[in-house]
């Protein structure tokens, strides 16, 4: 398992490589002058140049990619264009807000869709199944932003369940106050796909011969759907949660934009808007590193769910 | 001794119970900035909620007066408005003595007065290349010996804060006296800006790498807590001296005014102990915010609800009911579009390019663009000066910006551009198909319609126009450098003169604020001219000239001069918008008692 580890590891290096030449290319070829916003609105030649210069993109593009690369390596890139605050820092103080939220639509929404995926599975082909499928594809069809605006409506200004926007300094009071409705929103919008995936999953358990055979020994239901069936179905359950996990670090941009929470999703955004490269450029760098880890430890979670899973 | 702490903090829990106002008595207002901020140095900075920050953390030495309506210059931390002298070249200020700046550990736990070198390190800073001020073209040519020494920081990286030149004299401890390489009479405009104001050199060398996080200034406020681009809280400044309302200039006969003089009569200001901002970029959140009274006012209340709000033009009865107040602005910005006066299709000043510019403004769809596209939030202009700006002329008509597709056809074929290979399109004078293309900023929706209207305007009249999305930066470098045909664009006003708006069309100006990159020796003439002469009826007299040639050449479509709303809930007292100041935070009170008492019965 150690060479297994070692040699994804090393796989990771080319990967990251790539990221870092997109990204780059990406900036210098459609991210526009930086130096022209930052400039304000009367500016000659020579300040651009000068605020091109400050910035360190007048630099020949082999060393501002040279740059780029010791940036990755040392963890270090340097302060925003347009706030002059560490990109450290933004990092460190936008990811707690963002968690907040979409640590328990995680929990929350993976617990709800398997649980539902596992009954609905069960009674496939009923006309509960059948509903609820119905239902799932209906929410599905409805776009994120018209749930926002209506949860935001409904539950924080017509029936004042929630505070329509806010964010705290206390944990436990954004936990407990400002965090529930987007959690809401995020859950209700998240489960429809994850049950009916989640179903299909469960569905191409069931129809294993397995689980005829378990059936035909006399097993309880129960036994077989909970032992055998969500075993099985675990691992490609696993493989959708290992997709879904570096999102939980990102957040959801329009969640944080529309309820004012000071997370990764909404610095992005500002980030795009603004120009502000090194920003952008630590949060690509460090979403596809951590991609790549969790996708790493999500093969290696394997092992444990499906012993006949070997390393090679 | 545990003891005794016990009991005095039992004390004083049943005196905050049994006196709940003793706790309850402080005076916060609650809103949302629709962006978010930047930072707050203010040679640093120029986006309008960062600035507007700025004018409650520092002062400069003159600001506008808060009721007078066309606005008043007055003097702040100056002791008066000074005159100018030797022909408009020279201004001196003195300083009002003992005015303090906020507390900071940069002062070494002493007080620290505001001095006159203070102004002088603060202006340099606009020229020093290591900060790149986006300001830095207030003070470009334009104070004696100022540029040599930006010369030499080119070289060196930066700016020589301390050897004396004859532009920057610091006479004495409280008088400073600036000396102009040419006269200027909107000098003193300058001097009253939000970002010409006095920083303290120690601070700035205390937290050389974060400026923008640490502003210390002399201001009514200080920045009491900032969680950046999501909350900024503003405290009372405990050193500030306080003001007076100055109603020497108010109108008696507006409703404002007179709410503002009769609720801050007697009153040192400012009132409020606390404000709260809440940068929200969205517009529902905002809007709901407001209605769910978790803010006590909104300003530039958004345009897609401006249908539910002032249905008709009347505030919607449901607010009327709570008592809501609405000030409508009009803000002293301009909207237009540029045509590239160097094009090859679109620019030239011979009458058949003239003509061709002339006919497009003609039959460019205005009234749909205000009151589709804009919700009726914006007055048709008339010249590129907006109202309640010095220079503005509510006389000056211009025939010339009509929606008139009849006289634009006609004026086409005059001059020759007719439908010559027959496909549909009007072609060139030489018989040469054209297509004219408009860029606009990619990240607006209004900029979207807006450049959608004048594709459908133009095909009405036989001429293709390509509405092409660009980023932001590539527009404002593609305007700079004279790389498109068309483009959108805006400009609000740094300072209440019309000369803010005209320098727009200078000749010298192109590649920097004459984005049409207009060169008409008449029109430059006309804007050297007015610069040797103060306010008077031989500046408007030129200024009215500027605006004709303007409109006979047509470098641009004039837009519009945007209307905005802003709402207030009952207990938002001595609320006015000013036209120039972003904030008004240290002229209004709050009525606390209908505050709480509203905002508890909303939740």
């Amino acid at each position: 398992m150690t060479a297994y580890v070692v040699r994804r590891l090393w796989q990771m290096i080319p990967t990251l490589a790539g990221v870092i030449l997109l990204i780059f290319f990406l900036f210098n070829w459609v991210g526009g002058d930086p130096a022209q916003v930052l400039a304000g609105k009367i500016s000659n030649p020579e300040q651009i140049a000068n605020i091109r210069k400050q910035l360190g993109v007048d630099e020949p593009y082999w060393y501002q990619l040279w740059v780029f690369v010791k940036q990755v390596f040392t963890f270090d890139f340097g302060r925003s264009w347009s706030t002059n605050e560490e990109v450290s820092r933004i990092l460190l103080t936008r990811v707690g807000p963002t968690l907040t939220i979409m640590v328990p639509v995680l929990i929350i929404e993976t617990t709800l869709a398997v649980t539902f995926a596992i009954m609905v599975a069960y009674v496939r082909g009923t006309l509960t199944d059948r509903m609820i499928m119905i239902v799932c594809t209906t929410a599905m069809s409805i776009s994120f932003l018209v749930y926002i605006i209506v949860f935001q409506w409904l539950f924080g200004f017509i029936l004042g369940w929630f505070p329509v926007q806010g964010w705290s300094e206390s944990f436990w009071k954004n936990l407990s106050t400002y965090a529930p409705l987007p959690i809401l929103l995020a859950v209700a919008v998240g489960l429809a796909p994850q049950l009916r995936l989640y179903r299909s999953f469960f569905l191409e358990e069931i129809n294993q011969d397995y689980v005829r055979t378990a059936r035909a020994k006399g097993l309880p239901e129960k036994k077989v759907m909970m032992k055998h069936v969500l075993r099985n179905a675990l691992i490609p359950i696993l493989t959708n949660i290992g997709i879904y996990l570096p999102s939980v670090f990102v957040g959801s941009f329009l969640l944080e934009v529309f309820f004012s929470i000071p997370g990764l999703g909404r610095e992005i955004i500002t980030a795009v808007n603004r120009s502000d490269f090194p920003v952008i450029k630590a949060v690509t760098v460090y979403l596809a590193m951590l991609t790549m880890i969790i996708n790493l430890l999500v093969d290696v979670m394997y092992k444990f769910v499906d012993p006949r899973v070997s390393f090679k | 001794m545990k003891r005794l702490r016990l009991a005095v903090l039992a004390l004083a829990a049943c005196l905050a119970v049994a006196h709940p106002a003793l706790a309850a008595e402080k005076k916060v207002i609650r809103m949302a900035f629709r962006t978010a901020e930047t930072g707050f140095d203010p040679q640093k900075i120029f986006d309008r909620y960062s600035v507007g920050i700025c004018e409650n953390l520092f002062e400069p030495l003159l600001t506008y007066d808060y009721l007078a309506r066309p606005v008043k210059l007055v003097p702040l931390v100056a002791e008066a408005v000074p005159q100018p002298e030797e022909g408009g070249t020279r201004y001196t200020f003195r300083i009002r003595p003992g005015i303090l700046f906020a507390d900071d550990p940069a002062f070494k736990g002493k007080k620290r007065e505001l001095t006159a070198q203070d102004f002088a390190y603060s202006i340099r800073r606009f020229r020093d290349p290591k900060l790149a001020s986006p300001y830095e073209w207030l003070f470009e040519n334009k104070l004696v010996g100022l540029d040599e020494l930006a010369v030499k920081a080119k070289k060196t990286g930066t700016l020589d804060m301390d050897t004396p030149i004859p532009g920057i004299e610091v006479r004495d401890r409280y008088t400073i006296s600036f000396k102009l390489v040419e006269p200027d009479f909107n000098f003193a405009y300058s001097l009253a800006m939000p970002n010409v104001v006095p920083v303290a050199r120690e601070v700035v060398e205390a937290y050389p790498d974060d400026t923008m996080g640490h502003p210390v200034g002399t201001g009514p406020f200080v920045l009491k807590e900032w969680v950046r681009r999501s909350k900024i809280v503003l405290e009372r400044n405990p050193n500030h001296r306080g003001y007076e309302l100055d109603t020497r200039y108010a109108d008696p006969s507006d409703p404002w005014d007179k709410a503002a003089i009769e609720a801050l009569r007697g009153k040192r200001l400012p009132v409020l102990d606390r404000v709260e901002i809440y940068p929200i970029e969205e517009e529902q959140p905002r809007y709901l915010a407001f209605l769910n009274r978790e803010h006590d006012l909104i300003d530039e209340t958004p345009f897609e609800f401006i249908e539910q709000i002032l249905p008709n033009g009347k505030l919607a009865p449901a607010l009327a009911k709570q008592g809501v107040h609405v000030f409508r602005e009009e803000a002293p910005e301009t909207t237009y579009d540029v045509f590239n006066t160097e094009d090859p299709v679109v620019g030239g000043y011979t009458a058949e390019k003239v003509a061709l510019r002339r006919a497009m403004v003609l039959a460019h769809d205005r009234p749909q663009e205000v009151n589709i596209v804009r919700k009726g939030q914006g007055m048709p202009a008339e010249t590129p000066v907006p109202p309640g700006i010095v220079g503005f002329d509510p006389a000056f008509h211009s025939p010339q910006q009509e929606y008139d597709p009849p006289r634009a056809k006609a004026l086409l074929d005059m001059y020759g551009y007719v439908d010559k290979d027959g496909d549909g399109w009007r072609d060139l004078p030489d018989g040469k198909p054209f297509t004219i293309t408009y860029k606009y900023n990619a990240r607006t929706q209004e900029q979207r319609q807006i450049a959608e209207l004048w594709s459908k305007s133009m095909a009405a009249i036989g001429i293709r126009v390509e509405a092409a999305a660009v980023q932001f930066a590539d527009l404002l470098q593609d305007k700079r450098v004279g790389k498109f045909q068309m483009a959108s664009s805006a400009w609000t006003a740094d300072y209440p003169d019309a000369q803010n708006f005209l320098q727009l069309l200078y000749g010298p100006n192109t590649g920097q604020s004459n984005e049409a990159r207009f060169k008409l020796p008449e029109y430059d003439k006309a804007y050297e001219k007015s610069q040797r002469f103060p306010d008077g009826a031989e500046r408007s007299l030129l200024y009215r000239e500027m605006n004709r040639l303007i409109l006979a050449y047509a470098p641009w479509r004039l837009g519009v001069h945007r209307v905005f709303n802003h709402l207030q809930y009952p207990w938002v007292k001595a609320y006015k918008k000013h036209p120039i100041l972003y904030t008004n935070f240290k002229y209004l009170d709050v009525d606390v008692a209908a505050q709480q008492a509203a905002q508890g019965a909303s939740r």
